[in-house]
């Protein structure tokens, strides 16, 4: 039996403007297993990127608990989010938010520099996660001389670095042509399969959905119980 | 923080640094011209208030001079006195002198004026007329019948359109004195000395020796005695040491003298002052802008680097680190033009109607602007730096 690796409880997201209150999140509990790939969709305002960013432990919710790997996430100080972040979670964003100031390899070892190990080692490992997916021969470049297919497939590579229990993806293919796409959803599918990476992806695309073990639903910042899939 | 935060921290730090290099020339120029607009104009207000009391201490009162006492009106035995002073270790140069007052008259111009009498050679060693003559000679101790005359007295000296009473003379013309005693005598002009000090050019300079002949015998007497020492600084050591040899005359170090020009040092100090201060703020608001809309332009990057799990702490050390870069590289090019500057105007200095002015920076003044600008750099770092640090990471990374 695999091992729920994420699980949220009566999670809730409250934004107050004055005296309007507005619900992004309301009563999420659902389960993410050890090495699912999961994929979370629905309409634009839905809160499928909100889940998503108190899942990554971006936001924190507003009710609710979030439990990743056994660990109460939401009861815990900064500090420790910040290394549960580093050492366990990694995130690839929409428009890849890369440091421009840094080549594709120190982008990519940035966050493994931050871990106490050696220059040798982690350039290593940026090293091959960057062959990995795909860019061995461009490593030495700027996020500004690379293609925006290039630079998501670096921000692949900077969340995995680390080998991280979970891999957060929010609309990864969004600014992306359909071969790029295509390239961003097999490198999950491969990492997936092949090392059991435990992904969650929020898209609004229904073929890469489909890509997934399973799609969980979201609206209006619910669960779409009518899609509803083993939640 | 541990070992590797430091590594991280000036990793990013450094890369910034070199990959914004149009930001980072930015700042550093806006920093150094910072500190030249603050060090510039400061240094020659010091630099003419120096000129201002070098020109006193050069023309009118040595380092230490000795003047009667209230009740007297001149210094006996001041011959014996300026020898045993000569022999006080260090000093530089001991020269008596005499005052008075004459009518001097060339053709149909009576000028009254003040004379001075003094011992050519030992003069040298306290004032700067010797090296000041721009025509003629300077007077030796044979001359009895030439005197200097000061520049200022002099109509081809005059500036263009100054009404000012004077002698169209040039060397080797007589001019008459006639002195209060109604003595008269004509003396050939042997040099003309311009030092450049308003306070010392109106001067009629004769040898020491015609005061006896003017005036009678004298019994050893002087009117002062100058005394120069090897800097500025030291007048209280010579001062006591001078009063070991029992000297009843008063001792007054040129401080004391300087009267008006005090005064007028003391006004430049305080603008000086004043501006100084006016001018660190200036810079300090203008650094910290400039370096606060870099910090808030790098908003973005921060919540990346927070969202990937780099510490807080992390990140605004490397803001700092690069604050602190920017405060300490314009500092050290601020240094060096002004080292430059000060270079060029010391053999070219400003010609001011007081003298030659050369700048001068204080040793004090170069520590307070350079530690002030690298504080203004490292607080315009911090405190953005921080607030985007402390920032939601979702706000931060997507502006909120």
């Amino acid at each position: 039996m695999k091992k729920a690796i994420i699980m949220t409880e009566h999670l809730e997201r409250v934004y107050a403007t004055g005296a309007v209150k507005t619900y992004a999140l309301r009563d999420i509990s659902i389960e993410i297993n050890e090495g699912e790939f999961v994929a979370i969709m629905g309409k634009s305002g839905s809160g499928k990127s909100t889940l998503l960013h108190q899942l990554g432990l971006l936001d924190k919710p507003t009710k609710g608990n979030i439990i990743i790997d056994g660990n109460d996430v939401i009861n815990i100080s900064e500090k420790e989010r910040t290394r549960f972040r580093l050492y366990e979670l990694g995130y690839v964003f929409q428009s890849y938010n890369l440091i421009p100031e840094l080549t594709a390899l120190e982008n990519v070892y940035i966050t493994a520099m931050a871990r106490n190990l050696k220059r040798d080692e982690y350039e290593k490992m940026a090293a091959e996660i960057l062959a990995a997916v795909g860019l061995e021969d461009r490593m030495y470049h700027y996020p500004s001389e690379l293609s925006g297919g290039q630079q998501q497939r670096v921000s692949i590579a900077r969340a995995l670095v680390n080998k991280p229990k979970i891999l957060f993806a929010d609309e990864p293919t969004a600014n992306l042509d359909s071969a790029s796409s295509e390239d961003v959803i097999n490198l999950f599918r491969k990492f997936n399969e092949e090392i059991g990476q435990t992904i969650v992806m929020v898209t609004h695309e229904k073929d890469e959905g489909d890509k997934a073990d399973r799609i969980i639903w979201v609206k209006d910042g619910l669960l779409d119980m009518e899609k509803l899939e083993n939640i | 923080m541990e070992s590797n935060d430091l590594k991280v921290m000036f990793f990013l730090a450094y890369k910034n640094l070199t990959k914004s290099k149009i930001t980072f020339m930015v700042i550093v120029a806006v920093m150094a011209m910072s500190f030249l607009s603050i060090t510039f104009f400061a240094s020659i207000i010091d630099g003419l208030g120096y000129e201002f009391e070098e020109g006193m201490i050069r023309g009118q009162t040595g380092h230490l001079m000795i003047e009667p006492q209230e009740d007297d009106l001149y210094i006996s035995d001041s011959e014996n006195l300026v020898r045993d002073i000569r022999r006080i270790p260090g000093v530089v140069g001991v020269a008596r002198r005499l005052d008075a007052s004459a009518v001097a008259r060339y053709e149909t111009i009576e000028i009254g004026n003040p004379v001075l009498f003094i011992e050519p050679e030992n003069e040298k060693d306290v004032s700067d007329y010797w090296s000041s003559i721009i025509v003629g000679e300077y007077l030796s101790k044979r001359d009895t019948d030439e005197l200097l005359i000061g520049a200022n007295l002099v109509k081809s000296y005059a500036a263009e359109g100054d009404t000012q009473k004077r002698f169209d003379v040039d060397v080797g013309d007589k001019i008459t004195l006639s002195f209060s005693n109604g003595f008269v005598k004509e003396y050939r002009i042997k040099g003309i000395y311009k030092t450049g000090s308003r306070f010392v050019d109106d001067k009629i300079i004769i040898n020491f020796d015609q005061y006896e002949l003017i005036f009678g015998p004298t019994d050893d007497i002087a009117s002062n005695i100058l005394i120069a020492l090897p800097q500025r600084g030291m007048e209280e050591t010579y001062t006591e040491k001078i009063i070991d040899l029992g000297v009843s005359a008063q001792i007054n170090k040129w401080q004391t003298k300087m009267g008006a020009v005090n005064q007028f040092v003391g006004s430049l100090q305080i603008t000086n002052q004043i501006t100084g201060t006016i001018g660190l703020l200036t810079a300090f608001a203008t650094i910290y802008i400039i370096i606060f809309i870099n910090v808030t332009n790098k908003r973005k990057q921060i919540g990346i680097l927070k969202a990937v799990g780099i510490k807080k702490q992390i990140i605004l050390g490397s803001y700092v680190l690069q604050s602190l870069a920017y405060g300490i590289t314009g500092v050290i090019i601020g240094n060096i033009v002004m080292k430059l500057l000060l270079l060029f105007l010391s053999i070219h200095p400003l010609s001011m109607p007081i003298g030659q002015v050369v700048p001068i920076l204080t040793t004090e003044r170069l520590m307070t602007t350079s530690a002030t600008l690298i504080l203004a750099s490292v607080v315009a770092g911090f405190f953005p730096s921080r607030k985007a640090a402390d920032e939601n990471i979702l706000d931060a990374i997507f502006g909120g």
